[in-house]
């Protein structure tokens, strides 16, 4: 459970309609990008500090620049270009490119609230990670 | 940082805008209009303070169309064009912010920029002024606020020029009877 959706146990409906929304961005990738969308919140949390960087030697080139892009989100996002963004619109489709943009922010975005420390400042016990 | 689209609008006959593209995910698309809905129609946290963090993360992340959009909710709670001048860096010093507003920015600098900065009186000084259920939507708010902005940028959906925008607050949609 991310620290978002952990944060927001006093409000069940707003709650689920969070892991409604996370759990639609993460489907629109699935089944046949399943794994992508791990390797990209893993991807993002090394950025962050928060565990061990994907084992990239086995992926295919395509998921590789995938999580290069989505490594960019964090503290980069402006200075991505239009030829990066064009690679993963190539891999991914453009619907497919929409949906990994939102995954890959949202990413970024749960990491921080998780270094916030927003469950514990609202009131649950322990801050799970992302 | 990219004014061109760098993907196609979803609807017919409409530009590049974020509505447009996301309608290529018309399921992410819904279900986020839903929690958006939710999220600024609960007054558990004011919308003044929703807008004034979301104002402050458009600043930071340079979110030009972010930055031009006004909720009318929360221009209905005293939130003009003066205050909104304010939430710049040294809002600390500001008469027109209230204390829980600039409680609530610093959540929003350190959730956005740097974690330390909330630590010690900062920390203090938003439990203080919040309660946890006011936080957890804070938290919720500036989480959406960040990727929105950040998905938007990337996707080259930036404005290369755009007025200020008074549009209505997101609202949970009502069934169609």
């Amino acid at each position: 459970m991310s620290a978002v959706c952990a944060a927001l146990a006093g409000d069940p409906v707003l709650a689920a309609h969070y892991a409604d929304f996370r759990g639609k961005t993460e489907a629109a990738l699935a089944p046949a990008l399943v794994a992508l969308v791990a390797l990209v919140r893993q991807a993002v949390a090394a950025v962050h500090g928060m565990g061990a960087a994907p084992e990239e030697s086995a992926l295919d080139e395509g998921t590789k620049l995938c999580l290069a892009y989505a490594r960019r989100m964090p503290f980069e996002h402006t200075a991505i270009t239009d030829a990066e963004a064009a690679a993963v619109v190539a891999h991914l489709g453009e619907a497919g490119f929409v949906a990994f943009s939102v995954l890959a922010a949202l990413a970024d975005a749960e990491c921080r609230a998780a270094l916030v420390g927003v469950a514990e400042l609202a009131g649950v016990e322990a801050n799970p990670t992302p | 940082m990219s004014t061109i689209p760098r993907v196609s609008s979803g609807v017919a006959g409409e530009p590049a805008h974020f509505g447009s593209v996301l309608a290529h995910q018309p399921e992410i698309a819904e279900s986020f209009f839903a929690l958006y809905g939710r999220f600024w129609g609960s007054d558990v946290l004011s919308a003044r303070i929703k807008e004034v963090a979301r104002m402050r993360n458009a600043r930071v992340t340079e979110c030009g169309f972010c930055r031009n959009v006004r909720f009318d909710k929360a221009l209905g709670q005293g939130l003009g064009e003066e205050v909104v001048d304010d939430i710049t860096d040294g809002y600390e010093t500001s008469a027109r912010l209230t204390d829980a507003e600039k409680a609530a920015l610093k959540f929003t600098d350190a959730l956005i920029h740097d974690p330390d900065l909330l630590t010690g009186d900062a920390r203090a000084a938003l439990q203080r002024h919040l309660t946890p259920a006011q936080i957890a939507e804070l938290g919720l708010g500036v989480t959406l606020f960040l990727a929105l902005a950040k998905a938007l940028i990337t996707m080259g959906l930036e404005p290369e020029a755009m007025d200020r925008t008074v549009l209505p607050t997101p609202a949970v949609l009502e069934a169609a009877a």
